[in-house]
C-alpha cells in the first residue's frame, strides 16, 4: 500500500513540473562549476576540491536547505487545493503511511538532486580541462553526507506544509533558520549544533584530510541530525493524525 | 424595449476549444433571467465576460445600454455578483469580509448589517468566515453581491450547496428584488425546475451556443400535451378507432390522441363506448419543463 | 480610488503575519549582529579603527538577502490572500480598475518594506549604541545602509510582485526567490547588470547612489511591465 501511494505522489508531482525544480540543482552545480575563475589547475590541492569546496559554499549553505521547502511545499499543493486533503484520506489509506510516503518521495527526490548536482559538476569539470582524477570516494560521501542532513529539514518543512496552505508561510520558517546558518558555520561551538548548518557541514566531510575549519566529527553530526530528525518526524506525523478540518 | 444586458455575437475560444460562440443574450428591465445549460455548457464563461474578468475573444457587450469594454467601472458600479465558488477571506470575520468590500464600493456603513440580516449571517457576523458551513459562506457571496444595492445582480448557481430551506429563502428573495429594489436579475442554473418558479424569461445555452432565449411561458409551449386513453382492450380499441378515421398512436398499453381539440376527445370516447370497451382514464399528459430542457440540450448536442 | 483599495488591502492582510514579518525582518537583521557580537566582542572590536563603520558592515552583510527573501515572502503571501478561494475574480468584478488593484498591491507591500527598513535603522542605531562604539554616531551612514538597499530593491520587488499574481502555482515565485537569494549572496562575483546585486550597494564604480537610482529606474519600469501583463491575462 505504502508503495502505491508513492506511485500516487509521484503522479501528482510530475505534474506540478517537479522536474524543473529538480534540474535547478544540477544547473547551479554546473554553472558554478564552469563558471568559477578560482584556478583549479597545478596547484597542490586536487583541482576538484576546490570546485567542491566553492561549490558547496552555496549549495550546502543555501541551496539545499531553501529547497527542502519548495519540494515539501510542492508535494502538499494538490491537496491544499479544494479539498484535496479530504480525498486523499478518504481513500483506503492511513494517515501515516501518507505522511511516511510522502517524506520517502522527498528524500529520494533530493537523492536525486545530489547525484545530478555532482554529475553536473564532473562535466563541467570535464569541460573546464581538470588534470586530476575525480575522486569518486569523496564524491560519493559528500552526496551521501548532504543527503542525509536534509532529513531533518524535511521533516520539518513537510510537517509546515501540512500546516499552512500557502507556500511563503512553511517558506518563511526554512528561511528564518536557513539564514543564521550563514554565521553558524563561522562558529566552532554553534556550527556544529545548528541542524540547518548540516548540509553544508556534512558536504565538507571530506576535508578530512585537509585541516580545516569545517571538520566534525561524524557521532556529533549524527546526533544532530538524528536528534533533530525525530524530533520533526516525528512531531509532525503527530500533527498530522490529529488534524482536524480539512 | 429597454434592455439592460444586450450581447453581440458574444464568442470565447480557449485555444482551439470554442466554450461560448455567438451569443446574442437579451434581458429586459426587471426580468429575473434564468440562464440554463448543462455542465460545461459555457455560463459561467459568459458571465465571466459580463463582468469583465475575461475577455471575448469575439463580439460585444452592452449593460445599461453601455459598451463594457469603454464603461466598465461606471457599470460594474451597479452590478452585484457572484461567480462559481464563492470567494472570501478565510482568516477575516463575516463582518470584515464586506467591511473591505464595502470600502471600495464605497456603500453607506450600516448597509453591512443590513445585507448581513437578509442572508441571516446576523448572529455570526463576527466569526471568521473559515469556521462558515458551505451554505453559510454562499450566503455571504450574496450578501456581498447585495451590498451596494445593484441595478443588476448577476448569480452563477446561486443555490450551489443550500439545504432545502436555504434554495426557498433564496428564491423568495431573488424574486422580491426586482420589485421592491428594481433589480434586473440574471441568475444561472443546470436544473431547470430550480429556477422554474422565478425566472421570467430564460435563456438555454448548450455547447456554448444559445438554442433558446424568452419567455418562461414561451417554453411551456413547447411543452406539447397529450391525451392518454386507458381502456381493457388497447389493441383492438386501436383498430376500432383508426378504422373509425380518428387518428391515434398505440404505446406501452395506452392510446394517444393526435388531435387535441375537445370534439376530437369526445369523439373517440363516444366510439370507444359503442363499440363496448370499457373507458378507465381519459388524462391529459404533459411533458415536464424539465424534459423540454433535456430535449433542447440534447438536440443542441445533436447539431 | 486608490485611497479605498488601499483601506480594504490593509484589512486583508490583518492577521496574516505581514506586519510580524516586517518586523522579524528588521530584527533578524539587527539580530544576529547581537549574536555576532556576544559571542566574539572583544575580537570583533578590534578589526577596525572606525568601530561604527565596521559594525554598519556586519549589519549590511545580511540587509540585501534578509530584503530579496522578505520580497518573495510578501509578495507570494499578498497574492495568496487572494488566491486562496480565488477572490481575484471578486475584486476585478468590483467597480475598479485592473491597474489599480496592482498598484494598491504595490504600495501596500512598498510601505511594509519601507517599514521594515526604518526599523532596521532604529535597531541598527540603538544596538550600537549600546555596543558603545564611540563618537561621533554616523547617522547619515545609518540611513544610507537602511534605505538605500530598500531603494535598490525596488526592482525585484516589482519583478516577484508580478509573477506572484500571474501564476497559479506559488512555487514558482517561491523557487525564482531561492535562485534570487543565491544571486545576492554571490553578488560580489556577478556582473552589475544583474538586480539581485543591486540591494548590497556593490558596483564597479564604488558608487552606492548608483544602485539606488538603478533600482528605482528599472524598479518603475519591471513595474509597469508586470502591471500592463497582469491587466492583458484573463482573471484567475
Ligand atoms: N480558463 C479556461 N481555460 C480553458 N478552458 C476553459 C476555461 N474556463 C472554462 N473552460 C472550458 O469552457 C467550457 C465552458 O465552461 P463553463 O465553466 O463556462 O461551463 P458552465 O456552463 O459554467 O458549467 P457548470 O454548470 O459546470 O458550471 C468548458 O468546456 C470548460 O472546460
Ligand atoms: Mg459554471
Amino acid at each position: 500500500m505504502l508503495f502505491s501511494i508513492m506511485r500516487s505522489e509521484w503522479f501528482k508531482l510530475q505534474k506540478s513540473k517537479v522536474s524543473s525544480i529538480i534540474m535547478l540543482g544540477p544547473a547551479l552545480g554546473f554553472i558554478m562549476g564552469y563558471l568559477n575563475n578560482e584556478p583549479l589547475q597545478a596547484q597542490q590541492i586536487n583541482g576538484w576540491f576546490i570546485m567542491f569546496m566553492y561549490n558547496s559554499l552555496v549549495y550546502g549553505l543555501l541551496f539545499l536547505p531553501l529547497m527542502t521547502g519548495v519540494l515539501a511545499g510542492t508535494i502538499c499543493r494538490y491537496e491544499h487545493q479544494a479539498g484535496g486533503w479530504k480525498q486523499l484520506l478518504s481513500m483506503p489509506v492511513t494517515r501515516n503511511k501518507v505522511f511516511i510516503a510522502k517524506y520517502l518521495i522527498l528524500i529520494l527526490l533530493v537523492l536525486l538532486i545530489q547525484f545530478l548536482y555532482f554529475s553536473a559538476m564532473f562535466v563541467a569539470g570535464i569541460l573546464k580541462g581538470i588534470p586530476d582524477p575525480f575522486p569518486l570516494e569523496i564524491a560519493l560521501k559528500s552526496i551521501l553526507g548532504g543527503w542525509i542532513a536534509t532529513f531533518p529539514l524535511l521533516a520539518l518543512q513537510l510537517w509546515m506544509s501540512i500546516m499552512w496552505k500557502s507556500f511563503a508561510a512553511p517558506f518563511t520558517v526554512n528561511v528564518i533558520f536557513t539564514l543564521p546558518s550563514i554565521m553558524a558555520v563561522n562558529s566552532e561551538t554553534f556550527g556544529p549544533i545548528y541542524p540547518w548548518a548540516q548540509p553544508f557541514l556534512m558536504m565538507h566531510n571530506f576535508t578530512d584530510n585537509m585541516d580545516t575549519l569545517f571538520y566534525v566529527p561524524a557521532e556529533q553530526v549524527l546526533t544532530i541530525v538524528g536528534g533533530s530528525f525525530l524530533l520533526f518526524f516525528i512531531g509532525g506525523l503527530i500533527y498530522f493524525r490529529r488534524k482536524e478540518l480539512f | 424595449m429597454e434592455f439592460i444586458v444586450q450581447t453581440n455575437n458574444l464568442t470565447k475560444r480557449f485555444g482551439k476549444h470554442t466554450a461560448v460562440s455567438a451569443i446574442n443574450l437579451k434581458i429586459r428591465k426587471g426580468e429575473v433571467y434564468g440562464f440554463l445549460g448543462p455542465n460545461g455548457a459555457g455560463k459561467s464563461t459568459t458571465i465571466r465576460m459580463l463582468l469583465g474578468l475575461m475577455k471575448p475573444t469575439y463580439g460585444s457587450i452592452r449593460i445599461f445600454n453601455e459598451d463594457l469594454n469603454k464603461n466598465r467601472i461606471k457599470i460594474l458600479k451597479q452590478v452585484g455578483s457572484l461567480v462559481e465558488n464563492p470567494s472570501y477571506y478565510p482568516h477575516l470575520t463575516a463582518y470584515e469580509n464586506l467591511e473591505a468590500l464595502r470600502k471600495i464600493l464605497g456603500a453607506p456603513k450600516s448597509r453591512i448589517e443590513e445585507v448581513l440580516a437578509i442572508v441571516r449571517l446576523s448572529d455570526v457576523a463576527n466569526k471568521k468566515v473559515k469556521s462558515f458551513s458551505l451554505g453559510m459562506k454562499q450566503r455571504l457571496g450574496i450578501a456581498a453581491a447585495l451590498l451596494h444595492s445593484p441595478k443588476l445582480l448577476i448569480l452563477d448557481e446561486p443555490t450551489n450547496g443550500l439545504d432545502p430551506n436555504g434554495i426557498i429563502e433564496m428564491r423568495n428573495l431573488i424574486r422580491r428584488l426586482p420589485k421592491e429594489y428594481d433589480m434586473t436579475v440574471l441568475i444561472s442554473s443546470h436544473i431547470l425546475s430550480e429556477i422554474d418558479q422565478i425566472a421570467t424569461s430564460v435563456g438555454v445555452i448548450s455547447k456554448g451556443s444559445l438554442i433558446f432565449q424568452g419567455p418562461i411561458e414561451e417554453m411551456r409551449k413547447k411543452a406539447n400535451p397529450k391525451i392518454r386513453i386507458t381502456v381493457n382492450e388497447p389493441q383492438l380499441a386501436y383498430q376500432s378507432l383508426l378504422a373509425n378515421g380518428i387518428q391515434v398512436d398505440s404505446q406501452n398499453q395506452h392510446l394517444y390522441l393526435s388531435e387535441q381539440t375537445d370534439n376530437e376527445v369526445a369523439k373517440a370516447v363516444k366510439c370507444l363506448i359503442k363499440n363496448d370497451f370499457s373507458v378507465y382514464r381519459v388524462e391529459e399528459e404533459k411533458q415536464s419543463l424539465e424534459d423540454i430542457f433535456l430535449q433542447m440540450t440534447k438536440e443542441g448536442n445533436l447539431q | 480610488m486608490i485611497g479605498k483599495l488601499l483601506q480594504a488591502d490593509f484589512i486583508k492582510i490583518k492577521r496574516k503575519g505581514f506586519w510580524l514579518l516586517s518586523f522579524l525582518g528588521a530584527f533578524g537583521v539587527v539580530g544576529l549582529q547581537i549574536v555576532n557580537y556576544s559571542l566574539r566582542y572583544d575580537w570583533l572590536i578590534q578589526q577596525s579603527d572606525d568601530k561604527w563603520l565596521y559594525y554598519l558592515y556586519n549589519v549590511h552583510s545580511f540587509t540585501a538577502m534578509a530584503l530579496v527573501l522578505g520580497i518573495v515572502i510578501l509578495t507570494s503571501l499578498i497574492a495568496s490572500v487572494e488566491d486562496e478561494t480565488n477572490a481575484w475574480k471578486q475584486l476585478i468584478a468590483l467597480p475598479v480598475s485592473k491597474m489599480t488593484v496592482y498598484l494598491s498591491k504595490f504600495t501596500v507591500l512598498a510601505t511594509l518594506l519601507f517599514i521594515s527598513s526604518t526599523l532596521l535603522a532604529i535597531f541598527t542605531f540603538s544596538y550600537g549604541l549600546f555596543l558603545d562604539l564611540g563618537e561621533p554616531v554616523p547617522y547619515i551612514e545609518i540611513l544610507k545602509f537602511s534605505f538605500y538597499p530598500y531603494c535598490a530593491s525596488l526592482p525585484i520587488l516589482a519583478f516577484h510582485l508580478w509573477i506572484a499574481t500571474v501564476s497559479r502555482n506559488q512555487g514558482i515565485p517561491i523557487t525564482f526567490g531561492v535562485i534570487g537569494c543565491i544571486a545576492t549572496y554571490l553578488a560580489y562575483v556577478l556582473p552589475d547588470w544583474v538586480i539581485w546585486k543591486w540591494p548590497t550597494l556593490m558596483n564597479d564604480w564604488n558608487d552606492p547612489l548608483m544602485n539606488v537610482w538603478l533600482g528605482i529606474g528599472f524598479g518603475i519600469l519591471l513595474y509597469f511591465i508586470g502591471m500592463f501583463d497582469f491587466i492583458r491575462r484573463d482573471v484567475k
